[in-house]
């Protein structure tokens, strides 16, 4: 029995809502909820449409020069950010690789992230530019890092009766930040994807290298970051890839085998490693 | 069974009333509901473009809307662009490029280039490739699609 759709004007109306009705879906653009309901895996009893509340649709500068995304900003608007440059260069750049310009008018950045689906844009992206992630719940609102919200397969961190409500971006540094991904097709979802961020500091460089699209989770190791960073040599370079290779989990599926998958990460990774050395050098 | 939702909306500049249930989509109630067959049914899944229309000057995929969730919204499909001076522009320049074979594409691609046309007045080649590789065609092979879009363009310039 459908009970309803709702459609609340604020945070804590939303969250008054999510507990009275436990089994009631929040609905953002749509884009993968309707999808799946079309597709038969889900079958909603009530939905909670967050389209009305305003304080989910801006992003705004915060005091420190990082930058607060409502969880209903459009994939579009970030995908124009022109706000976002050096090492915030990342979120931009996977923002304008989802899906096709259509769907970038529907989709949101909270639905993404509360999606979690591996073969997203966003999840590797948010963590190489070291996202943290707004919840909030009845009690009130709590900050976790991009990497510790998402847990596993369509698996985040959040809570019954919890709700995201931004994602919130440092400041961004000098430097680059960018985003790669192959995929079978223009839209699809990532075969694997590197998300990659490094700050130019002189001579050396501070790198973080996300690997999408090869596991339950974006995959980060600090060992392979710090192999990245400084100074990296051709050698350091390898064994990075090397680590994230030997540490991913993918799967296989229609879009490549695992094997095929692991293959590719080490080969990104270079690609990615050697057009942010130069944008860096050209930024600075 | 489910209970139904009362739902008002525009459609095509027509104030309509629908009760429908929570999980239809609006390419349902366009095409099941009111008869307005533009919109084409494809992968229903949005990967396909078959079914864009556009709410609130916006284009969108009708098939990943939820009608109940477009309550006091404005659509445009097809149908109703009649009038519009790019649709108009597009269409003669999609037939004279014979940019359509079977046809089945063919709405969503029109409301897709004009939503293109609307941010870029006289784009690339690439820029069509990229704007417009959200609808998929089975027929033409894209170059002709790409060539009619930068002929209306050209044909709109003030």
């Amino acid at each position: 029995m459908n009970t309803g759709l709702f459609r609340p004007a604020s945070v804590s109306e939303a969250l008054a809502l999510l507990a009275r009705l436990p089994e009631a879906r929040i609905i953002a653009g749509g884009a993968s909820l309707v999808a799946m309901i079309n597709a038969r895996l889900v079958d909603p009893e009530a939905l909670v449409s967050l389209a009305r509340i305003d304080e989910l649709k801006e992003i705004i500068e915060t005091p420190g020069g990082g930058f607060r995304i409502g969880a209903m900003v459009r994939h579009r608007a970030v995908a124009a950010e022109v706000r976002f440059g050096g090492t915030l260069a990342v979120v931009q750049m996977a923002a304008a690789q989802i899906a096709n310009a259509t769907v970038r008018n529907m989709g949101t950045i909270g639905g993404a992230v509360a999606h979690a689906d591996p073969g997203l844009d966003y999840p590797p992206a948010l963590v190489a530019a070291g996202a943290t992630i707004e919840i909030a719940a009845e009690g009130g609102r709590r900050r976790m890092s991009a990497q510790e919200f998402f847990v596993d397969w369509y698996a985040t961190a959040l809570q019954p009766g919890e709700m995201v409500c931004a994602v919130h971006l440092p400041a961004p540094r000098p430097g680059a930040g960018l985003y790669h991904k192959l995929a079978r097709v223009s839209g699809d979802y990532a075969t694997a994807s590197v998300a990659l961020t490094m700050v130019g500091e002189d001579a050396a460089i501070l790198t973080r290298a996300v690997i999408g699209g090869c596991g339950p989770t974006p995959l980060m190791i600090d060992e392979a970051n710090r192999l990245l960073s400084g100074q990296p040599s051709a050698q350091n370079l390898r064994r990075a890839g090397d680590l994230l290779q030997a540490a991913a989990d993918p799967v296989d599926d229609v879009r490549g085998s695992a094997e095929y998958r692991r293959m590719l990460i080490p080969r990104m990774l270079a690609r990615a490693f050697d057009e942010a050395r130069v944008r860096a050098a050209a930024s600075s | 069974m489910s209970d139904s939702l009362h739902v008002e909306i525009k459609v095509n500049d027509s104030p309509v009333a629908l009760d429908v249930p929570l999980t239809e989509t609006l390419l349902t109630s366009l095409r099941d509901r009111l008869q307005l067959t533009g919109a084409k049914r494809g992968c229903n899944q949005g990967v396909c473009g078959a079914c864009t229309v556009m709410v609130d000057g916006v284009a969108v995929r009708a098939c990943l809307s939820l009608t109940a969730n477009c309550e006091g919204q404005s659509v445009l499909t097809i149908e109703g662009a009649g009038n519009d001076r790019a649709i108009a522009a597009l269409q003669d320049a999609f037939i004279e490029a014979a940019a359509l074979q079977c046809g089945f594409c063919t709405p969503g691609q029109l409301i897709a280039a004009r939503a293109l046309l609307e941010h870029n007045a006289s784009p690339s080649v690439e820029d069509v490739s990229k704007g417009m590789s959200g609808n998929l065609c089975r027929c033409t092979g894209y170059n002709k699609i790409i060539d009619a879009v930068r002929m209306a363009a050209r044909r709109l310039q003030p």
